[in-house]
């Protein structure tokens, strides 16, 4: 009883994580029609990031993250801005361009980085007690409080504050939200960085558990596809709960099923939806 | 006079590639080989990304569908390779038309995440059965040949891939042609006109699997070891590459794309790996500035100078 609450307590807490990585897929194709192909990529990047400037410059990891993130967030829109703006409209080609990038982010950061897996320092260690059942490390439960902070911040942000309007109305009408005046440029150049600064975000908690290397980003991506297509494309609240359910249902699968497998789940799942259920359980029905 | 020169241009080409055998060495012999196999690939692709305008990512799958079937053919059941490549070639056909059927009417964005998620699927499960397929340590299969010769095989690569292009070429230039560019221009149009875009879709996707899994075929009993690195992401992007580089929705632009890069990738070898990464921004580099990419950018000079 006592594995089981553990498997299930990660996957919990891989789940809201998978749900930041998601909403950063999520954001950028319910605005921009593009998939992201070189989301894991970033997310990789963002460890990175953190574990070299925490570890080999010396910062502590409280403002090693955050500025990794930013920097993440710099590259989204610098990628939006010379890549990805052309093609608007043109979905074959913003696929392509963001499937050949991937492959360029990721081989060179094996050519930056390395190959060898590499990770950042912990900020708390130990381990509490839950509820008296069982031992559950101090590093991950903190993660999950940042990621639940996260996600709320992120709510708020999409639901409350103009910005977040903006986002929406753009994701819901392009042509009619620059009548009103919003400046939609602006608001896909913000929104793919949003959108990367996520995926570096989730990279940056998930990097003190389990460390990063670069052949690691095609998993990453393909687990935020399958979480967006399960919850549904553009809902947030879809991101979430297909983040938990990928997130318990991989480690469930993967501890009592069959640890080689363990990826497969996560295609399955994608590929039964795309054919049975293409909106996933929150999306619109737009077929 | 211009229905001549497309004539006789293939014509020259083809006299033209039964010399190398004569004066190339076992090395760049095995280049061309390997380039001719990718000119299978990309060809293939490019007549369903570029004629119908799907990025399918699960091409390398279907190689490898072609390959495993046919060299565990041979293994297990002592199939002579030239039969197996072609149950090869009919396995990786059938899975094109369950997969095309599956994913063509989602289109776009769906198809490319179902192709990805199929082809990491395939690779993975590959890969674990180890017990049939040994997995990453490679499969050993039979050549076509009793005699090892690189020669033969260089012969009969060329064969295979003219007859292929030859095929693309028609379906190209058929009324079946016209339909998959009128689909790609504009789909809504199209289907107002009574197309049936769906089984055109379809039907491309299957053939284009078909020639994969053929060329895949070959390529596994060329090299006598197959392993999870042809159905792999890695060889998708290569085939994508070249297809984009030389220029996609055209003929002429994966055949070009393909011997390029084949080539080039063995002159930057001897830099260390790093052909993948300059391939990268090179085509990130074409599909932003020239997406008609090389075919594109020689045919405008062509134009120029031969427009009068």
């Amino acid at each position: 009883m006592t594995e089981f609450l553990m498997y299930l307590t990660n996957g919990i807490v891989i789940g809201v994580i998978n749900a930041i990585s998601a909403i950063g897929v999520s954001l950028i194709v319910g605005i921009m029609k593009v998939v992201n192909f070189a989301h894991g990529e970033l997310y990789i990047f963002a460890g990175y990031f953190s574990y070299h400037l925490s570890t080999t410059l010396g910062l502590p990891p409280l403002l090693a993250m955050p500025l990794s993130i930013f920097f993440i967030f710099l590259i989204g829109i610098g990628m939006e801005r010379t890549l990805i703006r052309p093609t608007y409209g043109n979905e074959m080609y913003s696929l392509i361009i963001t499937f050949v990038l991937s492959i360029v982010l990721q081989n060179a950061a094996l050519l930056i980085f390395g190959p060898y897996p590499n990770k950042p320092p912990n900020l708390v260690s130990g381990a509490t007690n839950i509820f008296g059942l069982y031992h559950y490390g101090n590093q991950r439960l903190l993660s999950f409080f940042i990621s639940i902070g996260i996600l709320l911040f992120i709510f708020y942000l999409i639901k409350k504050t103009w910005f977040g309007k903006s986002i929406r109305a753009v994701s819901q009408d392009r042509e009619m939200s620059s009548l009103v005046g919003i400046d939609h440029f602006r608001v896909n150049m913000l929104s793919f960085g949003l959108g990367a600064a996520l995926a570096g975000a989730a990279g940056v908690i998930v990097a003190p558990i389990f460390p990063v290397t670069p052949t690691g980003s095609s998993a990453i991506s393909l687990t935020a596809f399958v979480v967006v297509v399960l919850g549904g494309m553009g809902s947030l609240k879809g991101c979430v709960v297909g983040g938990l359910l990928l997130g318990i249902l991989e480690n469930l699968g993967a501890a009592y099923i069959s640890t080689m497998y363990r990826s497969i789940f996560g295609f399955l799942i994608l590929i039964l939806i795309l054919v049975f259920r293409p909106w996933g359980l929150f999306g619109q029905r737009t077929q | 006079m211009a229905n001549a020169k497309k004539f006789w241009v293939p014509i020259v080409f083809i006299v033209l590639a039964i010399f190398p055998p004569f004066f190339l060495s076992q090395y760049w012999l095995h280049v061309m080989i390997i380039s001719l196999f990718y000119v299978m690939m990309a060809s293939s692709w490019n007549l369903i990304a570029g004629f119908t305008g799907q990025v399918s990512f699960a091409h390398a799958a279907f190689s490898g569908i072609g390959a495993y079937v046919s060299g565990m053919l041979a293994v297990y059941l002592g199939f002579s390779p030239w039969l197996g490549v072609l149950i090869g070639m009919g396995a990786a056909a059938l899975l094109g038309l369950g997969l095309g059927y599956l994913c063509i009417r989602m289109g776009g964005i769906y198809l490319s995440l179902t192709t990805l998620g199929f082809s990491e699927i395939l690779r993975i499960i590959i890969t674990n059965e180890d017990r049939w397929t040994r997995g990453t340590m490679g499969l050993q299969v039979p050549g076509f040949f009793t005699e090892y010769s690189k020669v033969s095989y260089y012969y009969l690569f060329l064969i295979v891939a003219i007859l292929v292009l030859a095929v693309i070429y028609r379906i190209i230039h058929s009324e079946m042609g016209l339909t998959f560019r009128a689909v790609l221009n504009d789909e809504l149009a199209a289907s107002s006109s009574g197309i049936n875009t769906i089984r055109v879709r379809i039907l491309a996707f299957t053939i284009s699997g078909a020639i994969a899994g053929l060329a895949g075929g070959l390529y596994g009993h060329y090299l006598m070891l197959i392993t999870p690195d042809i159905p792999s992401l890695g060889q998708m992007f290569l085939v994508l590459a070249m297809a984009v580089i030389g220029g996609m929705g055209s003929f002429v632009g994966p055949i070009v794309g393909s011997f390029v890069l084949e080539i080039l990738s063995e002159y930057i070898r001897i830099y260390g790996e790093v052909h993948v990464l300059l391939f990268g921004l090179v085509a990130l580099a074409v599909a932003r500035f020239a997406p008609e990419g090389l075919m594109g950018i020689i045919g405008k000079r062509w134009r120029r100078e031969w427009s009068y």
